[in-house]
């Protein structure tokens, strides 16, 4: 059982973790650092407590601190959200270990998925396809040259412990691998503490397809159908859409068997989100997020379920309230709003002076922010979430461009327009996607 | 009768002397003023309605020249170190957890307000995890204020203790 639920992260996210435990009836406890003091979702929530100070890794990253703000509100559950502490397995056992319900899937199953080359291998003995490259950390230069050598260039090496683009590096012949080889392994050390480093195969223009999955602890896996999550820059998504243009019933039948097979492999349970990259008819396995995703509302428009009110029945020990995989309704397209310069991606910290948001049939907003409300520079720079859905594609897409010209944030500037030019695009009108679309749209430009 | 001017002067004498206060008897009228830990130059910058210190009482200046407890209304202060304001210095909670005045339950508070307490003396400690964290006093003085109940839930930030520096 589950009363009173302690959010362990911030803005929207947080707001949005709120909103579904006020709808299955539990209490909530923010946490905040001293810079979000005046967060909505400390506002929001039936008690808040401040951790510390502004830098994450002594407030929102601080085990301890979360632990004993849990504790002192007597809080009995702790959802991380995304990001921060979400994939953090020594976290979800020391949750466990004090006595508290982790709404997120089984430690042992962040670990296992959390290791890149552990994950390839998992997903491979169960028949999920994975891109030509090295199951093991390479040792050496030499080593990776030799795998490469067997697989054909380009070739691309990741961290294993990676995420979000650190650690990653192009290579096109020997020569170049040679070079950027401790460079990657230099970055990886930097941002995640280990060095180790993998070489795939490495597409030139893919698509980003991944697919939703639910677990509950009966047994019971369902995978949602897919995301495309082309329209990316610097590995950050930019637009997300749901379904893709690029899947079938066949492929996305497919999709769905790798998704729920990867996700069996390792006893998954709560949301999570498979990764694969999409080219010419195949697809490959890339990663498991073991969180709920910031593009997860893109599925609830299509299918109806809401997604973060499943994670606290699966956490409370019932069953999912879907048995099979839902019907995708309609087109969904989710623009992520940041508070950054539209070209040249600067963030924009600030004071939001003025606010409108748009509504109407079709659209959802998710938000933390308010008019008044002080973006501080010390966190990501999203704003906001605009969610629209339509009976097709191209109604979702009018939609779009009703609600971003109707969406006013003053005081800062953000990538609305960004969004509206993307609209514009031809490619995108017409669904050429691939990972590659940010970089052609900026040449372009 | 004791006339206006005596009055100033004993006020003054209490102040200057810093004792706990006097207590005077003349013509069958009885006298008590209670000297009290005051800021010795208040700090108008804060706008506390401060009246000249010899004319107030302990819980008086109390109330008005200690900020609450609240950091919020407070202004907000930098969490973990201590934070001068008023000539007093605040120690603030450095972590988010549970407030002991004691080191056990039956034994007696650490300190309490109207002690002497030296530099690098432990003054409470805050529960964290089952972690006993010692905060303690990052100067010598005299302790003003106590801030949170035994056994009171603090937050990172939190104003623990107001300390008059000596």
């Amino acid at each position: 059982m589950i009363s009173k639920v302690l959010i362990a992260n911030r803005a929207e996210i947080a707001v949005r973790i709120i909103a579904a435990c006020r709808e299955a009836g539990l209490a909530t406890v923010s946490i905040h650092s001293e810079v979000d003091r005046d967060s909505l979702h400390v506002r929001l929530a039936d008690e808040s407590v401040c951790i510390g100070p502004a830098a994450a890794n002594a407030s929102y990253l601080n085990i301890t601190a979360v632990i004993a703000a849990a504790e002192i509100t007597g809080a009995d559950a702790i959802h991380p959200g995304y990001g921060f502490l979400a994939e953090n397995a020594h976290f979800a056992e020391i949750v466990q270990e004090c006595g508290l319900t982790w709404i997120g899937p089984p430690p042992d199953a962040i670990r296992a998925m959390g290791d890149k080359a552990n994950a390839r291998r998992t997903v491979t003995a169960r028949g999920v396809p994975v891109l030509p490259g090295s199951s093991e950390p390479l040792a050496s230069r030499e080593d990776a040259v030799a795998v490469a050598e067997g697989i054909g260039y380009p070739v691309i090496l990741k961290a294993t412990a990676g995420g979000g683009g650190k650690g990653m590096r192009v290579a096109r012949d020997p020569r170049e691998l040679k070079q950027v080889f401790d460079t990657a392994r230099h970055e990886a050390e930097k941002a995640f503490g280990n060095g180790d480093v993998y070489l795939e195969k490495y597409l030139t223009a893919p698509r980003h397809i991944e697919i939703q999955v639910l677990a509950d602890s009966h047994g019971k896996v369902v995978a949602f159908g897919e995301r495309e999550c082309s329209i990316q820059r610097r590995h950050q998504k930019l637009v997300e859409e749901a379904p893709s243009m690029a899947v079938d019933a066949e492929l996305r039948q497919r999709m769905c068997d790798a998704a729920t097979e990867a996700a069996a492999a390792v006893g998954y349970t709560s949301a999570g989100t498979v990764e694969f990259l999409y080219d010419d008819g195949q697809f490959y396995f890339m990663e498991m997020n073991t969180r709920i995703q910031v593009e997860h509302p893109v599925t609830e428009a299509v299918t109806g379920v809401d997604l973060v009110l499943e994670q606290l029945r699966i956490a409370a020990g019932l069953p999912l309230s879907v048995r099979r995989r839902p019907h995708m309704s309609g087109n969904a397209i989710e623009f992520r709003i940041n508070a950054e310069d539209p070209v040249t991606f600067a963030p924009s910290p600030g004071e939001i002076t003025d606010l409108a948001l748009p509504g109407g049939p079709g659209v959802r907003v998710d938000t933390h922010i308010y008019r008044g409300y002080r973006i501080p520079p010390n966190y990501d720079s999203l704003v906001a979430k605009l969610i629209v859905h339509g009976t097709n594609r191209k109604e979702a897409i009018r939609r779009a461009k009703r609600a971003l010209g109707m969406f006013v944030i003053g005081g800062v500037r953000t990538s609305i327009p960004l969004h509206l030019r993307i609209l514009e695009e031809p490619d995108f009108v017409e669904g050429r996607l691939s990972t590659r679309f940010m970089e052609r749209f900026a040449t372009r430009e | 009768m004791f006339t206006f001017s005596e009055l100033c002067e004993l006020i003054k004498l209490v102040s200057d002397t810093r004792i706990g206060g006097i207590e005077v008897e003349k013509d069958g009228t009885r006298v008590r003023i209670d000297g009290v830990p005051c800021p010795p130059q208040p700090d108008l910058r804060f706008g506390a309605p401060l009246l000249p210190p010899q004319f107030a009482t302990a819980s008086q200046l109390a109330a008005m020249a200690l900020p609450s407890s609240d950091p919020a209304a407070a202004g907000g202060l930098g969490g973990g170190a201590s934070a001068e304001e008023n000539g007093f210095l605040f120690v603030t909670s450095p972590i988010v957890g549970t407030f002991y005045a004691a080191p056990s339950p039956d034994a007696e508070a650490y300190v309490k307000a109207g002690d002497f307490v030296q530099k690098g003396q432990v003054l409470c400690i805050v529960e964290a995890m089952k972690l006993m964290n010692e905060i303690e006093s990052d100067v010598s003085g005299v302790v003003v204020r106590i801030y949170p109940e035994n056994a009171q839930a603090v937050e990172f930030g939190e104003r623990l203790f107001a300390i008059r520096p000596s």
